[in-house]
């Protein structure tokens, strides 16, 4: 009878008990029904004995006429645990509330990561798992099964062949592969392919249409070269068509060069500031320069890799004039050349090659060199027309 | 208890050849090793040390001695001793 497990849960004492008749207290405390164990003689007379704490309660009468007197030892059990965890109820609240707010935090999703999107922005796929109901802050237990969302969210999203959703702590991933879709081909128009200017063709190749030059053809501007009507049908022509085609400049370069040079002489000025606000600290006075260029750099307070919109700025005013330099003629004029080179890359596109380059005419006037200089540019000639019905 | 129903129980006793404890309330002893003792239907405690026990039977009574006796359990009929047990003397009042 005598159970420990039960013993602790419903409390128990251990009294000493002193008296005379203590073994007469024994004998009706059994006779009573009550539980006694571990009755321990000590040397000094007294008895040690446990006891329910339901029992404590009715031993007062016992004991009046056994004429025994208790004191209590010890007590354990559940009831005595608890009363003495009520002394401390605003610790055992706090502890409690800990656990329960580390359970809650992390029944919560905290981190959504989507991997595997290459063409499909990462947003498209958060705002498809939100109204699937994954996103941020959600609680674990509410998000539909993961073999579920992942269908779903395929479902939702177009142009992907596979999603899968899985979950690690707080963290959701959803791994995406995007399908694979053909190219998708340009509408286009039936066109015949015509020249844009006069020129020497020195390349035809026809992947479509039919071909009306050959090379070393001598073409006007607008002639057709590649036709887009081939057996009666419109079709859209294809190709690539090359020739050599003349470019004249009149170039005018410079002998005398205006030139931005800093002095040296500096003032330099320090702000602190805080969002758009700045606040001025050094470098008070007039700027005693006619020209200048200010260079600003700001230099903000850093947390790990986050830029506080705090920090200092500061600003050099660097002194400025202008020289004036004379080049040769020769100088002038290549650079005037140049110049008329870039130019044509610019226009008919960087696959073009200059054949030969002619000065025809040429004069130094004004501090000024005029000239005209003849291109001879082997270029793509082809522009196109679109067939009218 | 009258003459004439303790003879018939004794009768049935040897001739069924039933066990006494259960019949005439005969206290049961188990001793295991010399530490623990096992008593069933005492009448209670009548004295009690460290190095001595003696407990009342229906008839009779028992005495215990060792050193560091315990009361492990005690009920209205059974009691539990533990401690080093070195001497049981009984003290029956036979008919």
């Amino acid at each position: 009878m005598k159970s420990p497990v039960f013993a602790q849960l419903r409390g128990a004492v251990t009294i000493v008990v002193r008296g005379k008749s203590i073994e007469l207290l024994v004998n009706e405390l059994t006779q009573q029904g009550m539980q006694v164990w571990d009755v321990k003689p000590l040397p000094n007379g007294t008895v040690e004995m446990n006891i329910q704490l339901a029992d404590f309660f009715k031993l007062r009468p016992l004991l009046k006429r056994t004429g025994c007197r208790l004191s209590v030892k010890r007590r354990s059990g559940l009831p005595f645990m608890l009363a003495r965890l009520w002394k401390r109820k605003w610790f055992a609240l706090g502890f409690a509330l800990f656990f329960a707010a580390v359970i809650a935090l992390s029944s919560l999703v905290w981190d959504i990561e989507v991997e595997g999107n290459v063409k499909i922005p990462k947003e498209d796929v958060l705002i498809a798992a939100r109204s699937e109901g994954l996103f941020p802050f959600q609680w674990i237990h509410r998000l539909p099964k993961q073999d579920e969302l992942s269908k779903d969210l395929a479902r939702k999203l177009p142009g992907i062949s596979w999603v899968g959703v899985s979950r690690t702590g707080t963290k959701i991933t959803i791994q995406i592969v995007e399908a694979t879709k053909p190219k998708e081909q340009e509408l286009m128009n039936p066109r015949h392919f015509i020249s844009t200017s006069d020129a020497v063709v020195t390349r035809i190749y026809a992947e479509r249409g039919q071909p009306q030059v050959k090379k070393n053809d001598r073409v006007r501007r607008g002639q057709i070269l590649i036709s887009g009507e081939q057996g009666g049908q419109r079709i859209v022509a294809k190709g690539e068509v090359r020739g050599i085609v003349w470019h004249e400049y009149n170039i005018e370069a410079p002998l005398l060069r205006k030139q931005k040079v800093y002095t040296g002489d500096k003032k330099e000025r320090g702000y602190l500031y805080f969002g758009k606000t700045a606040i001025q600290i050094t470098g008070y006075g007039k700027v005693p320069f006619e020209k200048s260029h200010t260079m600003t750099t700001l230099d903000p307070l850093t947390w790990r890799s986050f830029k506080l919109p705090i920090g200092w700025m500061s600003e050099k005013i660097l002194e400025t004039t202008y020289i004036e330099m004379t080049i040769s003629e020769e100088k002038a004029k290549n650079e005037g050349i140049e110049a008329a080179k870039r130019d044509i890359m610019n226009k008919y596109g960087t696959n073009s090659t200059i054949l030969s380059q002619k000065i025809l005419h040429e004069k130094s006037e004004n501090g000024k060199v005029y000239m005209k200089v003849h291109f001879e540019v082997d270029q793509d000639i082809v522009k196109e027309l679109p067939i009218v019905q | 208890m009258s003459r004439f129903v303790r003879k018939f129980r004794k009768w049935t006793v040897d001739a069924l050849d039933l066990p006494g404890d259960l019949v005439f309330n005969l206290p049961r002893l188990t001793l295991i090793g010399g530490k623990q003792l096992y008593i069933e239907n005492h009448r209670g405690v009548v004295f009690f040390s460290p190095e001595q026990l003696q407990l009342e039977l229906s008839q009779g009574s028992l005495e215990v001695e060792g050193s560091g006796l315990v009361i492990k359990e005690i009920l209205p009929q059974e009691i539990v001793i533990e401690g080093k047990i070195e001497g049981i003397k009984y003290r029956g009042t036979e008919e």
